[in-house]
C-alpha cells in the first residue's frame, strides 16, 4: 500500500546518513529484481550488478591481499595481511615465515553476508570491510568465497566454512606467537548469513577438537517458523521484509524444510543444546536495534548463555542492517573497537 | 548543520564511501539517486507483475557503477513498459546504447560450417577435476625458492649487474631440473628464466615471422576462451552500434585468419529488417612469399557472406605496423557507419617517443566511427622499471598459464598456445625501446587515454555479460569469470581479470575539450 510504503521510506531515511540510505536501498532494489517468485535466482544479472575488486599484493593503506584457490574444490579464499612500514610488495619469501615470532596475531576467518545468496569474497563492500578489519585489529583476515544458494543449498556453505577453517589452521605462515607457543590464532567472523555460518562451523570445530578462539556474529541470520514481535513490528520498515527473509531461507534450506530446521533455528524445537561442548568458543554477537530478526538473534544469545557459554551482546539500538559498510556513523566505530578488543585479549580495553 | 560538524564535500566530488563500495556517485547527485530509488520502490510495489518481470528478465542493464544512469534508465524502462505492455523495450536516448537484446540465438553465431576455417571448438571434457596450481598457492619449497631467485635476478638486471644475474640464471636452470616443468610454477618459471637468460646474454628475442605469429594466434584462439571472448563481445557491441544503418564498414586492425568475422556476418544476415551492405577492411602484415594472404582470407569471408545473402566487399591493407596506416588507405565513405576493431593491437603503439599512439587515435577519431571496440590484456606491462614489469608479468602469466591448464586443451593447440604466450613474455622481459611491442596497459589507463583523446565510453550491457558467461560454460573449464567494470567487461581466471573489452565512440568536439579534465 503506497501510504505505508512512504512512511517506511521516511523512517529509514531518518536514521541513516544519505549515502548509506542510497547504498542499502540500491541493494534492496537490485535484490528485488534478482529474486524470482518461483524460488529461482537471476545469477547472471546478480554477478553483473555486483561491484567486485581484484586482490592486490601491492599494499594499499597498509593492507595487501591475494587470492588462494583450493586445488581440489575450486574454493577461493582471499587473504588480507597487514604490511609493515616501507614494505613495497609482498614476496613469496613471506610464505616461509610466521606472522610473528614474538606476539599472537589474530587470524579472522570471515564469512561475507548476503543471506546465503548474494555477494562474494571479492565484492567491493566486503573487500573494503575486511581491509578495515586488518587495519583496526592488526589481524590477518581470510575471506571465504563459500558456495551460495539456491544453486548450492545447506550444508554447502557450512562445508566450505569447515574446509576453509582447516586450511587456515594448517598454514605455517598464519601462525604467530613465541616459538614454543606458535599456532594459528583463529577467530570466526561473519555478517548476516556469514554469522550463521560462524556458529555452525564453530560447533563442528568444537566437536572435532579444533580450537577456535572466538566467534564474532554481526547481525547474524537466524529465524524460525514463529513470527516474532520484532519481525511484525519492523517488517518493511528498515530495508528488510519478512517476505524476503522467507525467500532466502527457502532458497538455502533443503527443499520442503521449514524454518525450524536447526540450520536456521539452532536453539529452536529441533535444535540441540550446546551444554557440555566445552571447546565452543566465546562469542560476540552484534544486534542492530532496527533489524527485524533481532528477536531471533537475541534468542540465540540466550541459547548460548543457557548452555553455559561465554557470550557478549552488543546491542546497537539505532543501527539498521548494513551499518558497518560505511564508516559514517558511531555504530561502526563502536563495532570496530569491540572487535579489536575481542580478538586482542591482551589489549587493555575499556569495559563498556 | 551544527557546530563541529565537518564541512560537506565539494559538490562535484564523488562520494568517497560509496566509491569504496564500487559506486561512482557525486555527492551532489545523492538526493537525485535517493529520489529515484524511492520512486522505483513505489512503482514496483504498485506495478503489475509483468512489468516487474520485464525489468528483471528483458531489460538490458548498463554500467551499474554509475548509479545515476542506472536508476534513471530503470525508471524509464518501468514507465515505458507500464504504458506499453506489448512492447518489450523502451526507446532510448541518443546518448546511451540501445536496450534491445541481441535477437540472435547463441547457436547461430557459432554454427557456421567452414572446412577451411574450422574454428568451431569441439566440446571440452569437463569431467576431470581441474589441476589448479594457482601461483599464489605455491608452498612447495622449490617453487618458492625459484620465485625468490627470479625476483632477485630481475633486481640484479635492473641494477645493471648482468654478470651476477647470469650466475643466478645458471643456478635457476639447475633448480629447474629438480621440479616438474610440464606444468605449474615450473613451466612458467622456465619461460621467465629463458627470457632473463636471453636478456643477460644479449641474445634478445628473435622476432616471429607474420606467418608464425598467425599460426600461434590461431592455436591460442583454440586453446583458451580469451580470444573468443574478445571477438564475441566486440561483435555484440558492433552489431548494436550498426542498428539502423544500411551501409557499414568494419576496420579490423589485425585480420589474422579473420576468425572474428563469420559470426558477425551471420548475425547481420539474421538481423530484423535484413542485412546491411558490409565492407570489411582487414589490416595485416605483407606476405613475404608473393602470396596475398589478406586477399585469400577476404575471399573466404566473401564466400561465406554470399552464402547467407549479405552484400560484402573486402579490402586488404598490408602494412608492417599500425603506425604505417594512413586514413586514405581505408577509403571510408561519408554515408557508412564505421566500426574500428582492435584486438590486442593498440598496446603496440605505446613505444618510446615519438609514440605513434596519439596520431593513430587522432585519425581514428577523424573517421567519426560509430564504435571503436578495444580489447587488451588487463595488466600494466609498460612500466619503465624493469623489476616492476617483471614482477607484474610473472603474476600475470602464471595466472594465464594456470587457466590454460585447467581448460585442458588438446595438442597441438596447447603447446602452440604456450609458445604464443612465451613470445609475449620474452618481448616484455628481453626487449627495450622500439623492439618492445608488448606494452600492455590496464583498462584504467586506456580509459584515461581514450577520454583524453576525444572518445567517450559506450557501455557494454548485461546482455553481453550474460552471453559471455554462456560462452564460457560452453567452451571452458570452471574458474573463468566474466566481470562488469564500469561499462566494460573483463574475462579472468578466478577473480583476477586478465583481458578487458570496452567500446567507444567519438565525443562531440566541444565536449572533448570540456571533458579533458574529468
Amino acid at each position: 500500500m503506497a501510504g505505508s510504503n512512504e512512511v517506511n521510506i521516511n523512517e529509514s531515511k531518518r536514521v541513516v546518513p544519505l549515502n548509506t540510505w542510497v547504498l542499502i536501498s540500491n541493494f534492496k532494489l537490485a535484490y528485488n529484481l534478482l529474486r524470482r517468485s518461483d524460488g529461482t535466482f537471476n545469477r547472471d544479472l546478480a554477478e553483473y550488478l555486483d561491484r567486485k575488486v581484484p586482490a592486490n599484493t601491492i599494499p594499499a593503506d597498509g593492507v595487501l591481499s591475494f587470492d588462494h584457490v583450493d586445488r581440489a574444490t575450486g574454493l577461493l579464499n582471499r587473504v588480507y595481511l597487514r604490511t609493515t612500514e616501507g614494505q613495497l610488495a609482498w614476496g613469496f619469501e613471506e610464505l616461509e615465515k610466521p606472522l610473528s615470532t614474538t606476539e599472537a596475531v589474530p587470524v579472522i576467518v570471515f564469512f561475507h553476508g548476503g543471506s546465503f545468496t548474494h555477494s562474494s569474497a571479492n565484492s567491493a563492500i566486503y573487500d573494503t570491510l575486511c581491509r578495515r578489519l586488518v587495519k583496526t585489529c592488526g589481524a590477518a583476515v581470510v575471506s571465504v568465497n563459500y558456495r551460495r544458494s539456491p544453486e548450492h543449498r545447506y550444508p554447502c556453505a557450512y562445508e566450505d566454512g569447515w574446509t576453509a577453517l582447516k586450511w587456515v589452521k594448517s598454514r605455517t605462515w598464519l601462525r604467530s606467537g613465541t616459538p614454543n607457543d606458535s599456532k594459528v590464532h583463529v577467530y570466526l567472523a561473519g555478517d548476516s548469513s556469514g554469522g550463521n555460518i560462524c556458529h555452525h562451523v564453530a560447533v563442528r570445530a568444537a566437536e572435532a577438537g579444533v580450537e577456535v578462539l572466538g566467534n564474532i556474529l554481526l547481525q547474524p541470520m537466524f529465524g524460525g517458523q514463529e513470527r516474532t514481535e520484532s519481525e511484525k513490528r519492523l517488517d518493511g520498515k528498515y530495508f528488510v521484509t519478512i517476505r524476503d527473509r522467507d525467500w532466502y531461507w527457502r532458497a538455502y534450506l533443503p527443499e520442503g524444510e521449514d524454518r525450524d530446521h536447526p540450520a536456521c533455528n539452532p536453539f529452536g524445537p529441533r535444535g540441540c543444546s550446546l551444554e557440555g561442548l566445552i571447546r565452543f568458543p566465546k562469542s560476540l554477537v552484534v544486534v542492530p536495534g532496527l533489524d527485524l530478526v533481532q528477536d531471533w538473534q537475541l534468542a540465540y544469545v540466550e541459547g548460548l548463555r543457557k548452555s553455559g557459554h561465554d557470550v557478549k551482546l552488543l546491542y546497537l539500538k539505532e543501527a539498521t542492517i548494513g551499518f558497518y559498510f560505511l564508516p559514517n556513523n558511531d555504530h561502526f566505530y563502536i563495532l570496530m573497537e569491540e572487535i579489536k578488543c575481542f580478538v586482542n585479549p591482551n589489549l587493555n580495553c575499556q569495559k563498556r | 548543520m551544527g557546530p563541529g560538524k565537518p564541512p560537506p564535500p565539494p559538490r562535484t566530488e564523488l562520494d568517497g564511501f560509496l566509491a569504496g563500495a564500487g559506486y561512482k556517485v557525486r555527492s551532489s547527485d545523492l538526493h537525485h539517486v535517493a529520489q529515484r530509488l524511492e520512486r522505483l520502490e513505489s512503482a514496483m510495489v504498485s506495478s503489475p507483475s509483468h512489468v516487474v518481470s520485464h525489468l528483471t528478465s528483458d531489460t538490458v542493464h548498463y554500467n551499474p557503477a554509475d548509479l545515476v544512469s542506472w536508476v534513471d534508465s530503470l525508471l524509464s524502462e518501468l514507465t515505458h513498459s507500464y504504458h506499453h505492455p506489448n512492447n518489450s523495450s523502451a526507446p532510448t536516448s541518443s546518448t546511451s546504447s540501445s536496450s534491445h537484446s541481441l535477437p540472435v540465438d547463441l547457436d547461430d553465431l557459432f554454427a557456421i560450417p567452414s572446412a577451411a576455417n574450422n574454428w568451431l571448438q569441439p566440446e571440452m571434457p569437463l569431467s576431470q577435476p581441474p589441476q589448479l596450481t594457482v601461483f599464489t598457492t605455491m608452498e612447495e619449497d622449490s617453487g618458492i625458492r625459484l620465485v625468490h631467485a627470479l625476483m632477485t635476478c630481475a633486481e640484479l638486471v635492473q641494477r645493471g649487474d648482468l654478470h651476477l644475474a647470469g650466475t643466478l640464471v645458471d643456478e635457476m636452470t639447475a633448480l629447474l631440473t629438480r621440479i616438474n616443468t610440464g606444468c605449474g610454477i615450473g613451466k612458467v618459471a622456465g619461460y621467465f628464466i629463458d627470457a632473463l637468460s636471453r636478456r643477460v646474454s644479449g641474445a634478445g628475442s628473435a622476432p616471429a615471422s607474420p606467418h608464425e605469429t598467425e599460426i600461434l594466434y590461431h592455436h591460442f584462439y583454440e586453446a583458451s576462451p580469451y580470444l573468443k571472448f574478445a571477438h564475441f563481445t566486440a561483435n555484440q557491441a558492433i552489431l548494436e552500434a550498426f542498428e539502423g544503418h544500411d551501409c557499414v564498414h568494419v576496420i579490423d586492425f589485425s585480420l589474422m585468419h579473420g576468425l572474428q568475422w563469420p559470426a558477425l556476418i551471420q548475425a547481420l544476415a539474421l538481423r530484423p529488417g535484413g542485412p546491411p551492405i558490409l565492407r570489411l577492411t582487414g589490416i595485416g602484415p605483407p606476405s613475404p612469399d608473393g602470396r596475398d594472404t589478406l586477399r585469400e582470407i577476404g575471399h573466404r569471408l566473401a564466400e561465406l557472406a554470399r552464402s547467407v545473402n549479405v552484400r560484402f566487399a573486402f579490402r586488404g591493407v598490408a602494412v608492417s605496423g599500425l603506425e604505417d596506416v594512413k586514413p586514405w588507405m581505408l577509403q571510408v565513405s561519408p554515408n557508412e557507419a564505421v566500426a574500428v576493431n582492435s584486438i590486442m593491437q593498440m598496446h603496440k603503439l605505446l613505444g618510446p617517443d615519438p609514440s605513434p599512439i596519439e596520431p593513430v587515435l587522432s585519425w581514428i577519431r577523424g573517421l567519426n566511427p560509430r564504435i571503436v571496440t578495444l580489447v587488451e590484456q588487463e595488466v600494466n606491462h609498460n612500466q619503465t622499471g624493469f623489476l616492476d614489469r617483471f614482477t607484474e608479468a610473472l603474476y600475470y602469466y602464471s595466472t594465464v598459464f594456470d587457466s590454460l591448464e585447467a581448460a585442458c586443451p588438446v595438442q597441438p593447440d596447447k603447446a602452440l598456445a604456450d609458445m604464443y604466450l612465451q613470445r609475449e613474455i620474452c618481448n616484455i622481459v628481453c626487449c627495450e625501446g622500439a623492439a618492445r611491442i608488448e606494452r600492455h596497459e590496464t583498462l584504467a589507463q586506456w580509459r584515461d587515454r581514450l577520454n583524453r583523446s576525444g572518445f567517450r565510453p559506450l557501455p557494454l550491457g548485461s546482455n553481453a555479460f550474460k552471453q559471455a558467461s554462456m560462452l564460457l560454460t560452453l567452451f571452458s573449464a570452471e574458474g573463468y569469470s566474466v566481470e562488469e567494470n564500469e561499462g566494460c567487461l573483463t574475462l579472468g581466471w578466478h577473480s583476477r581479470p586478465l583481458i578487458a573489452a570496452s567500446a567507444w565512440q567519438a565525443s562531440p568536439l566541444s565536449a572533448a575539450i570540456a571533458d579533458g579534465d574529468n
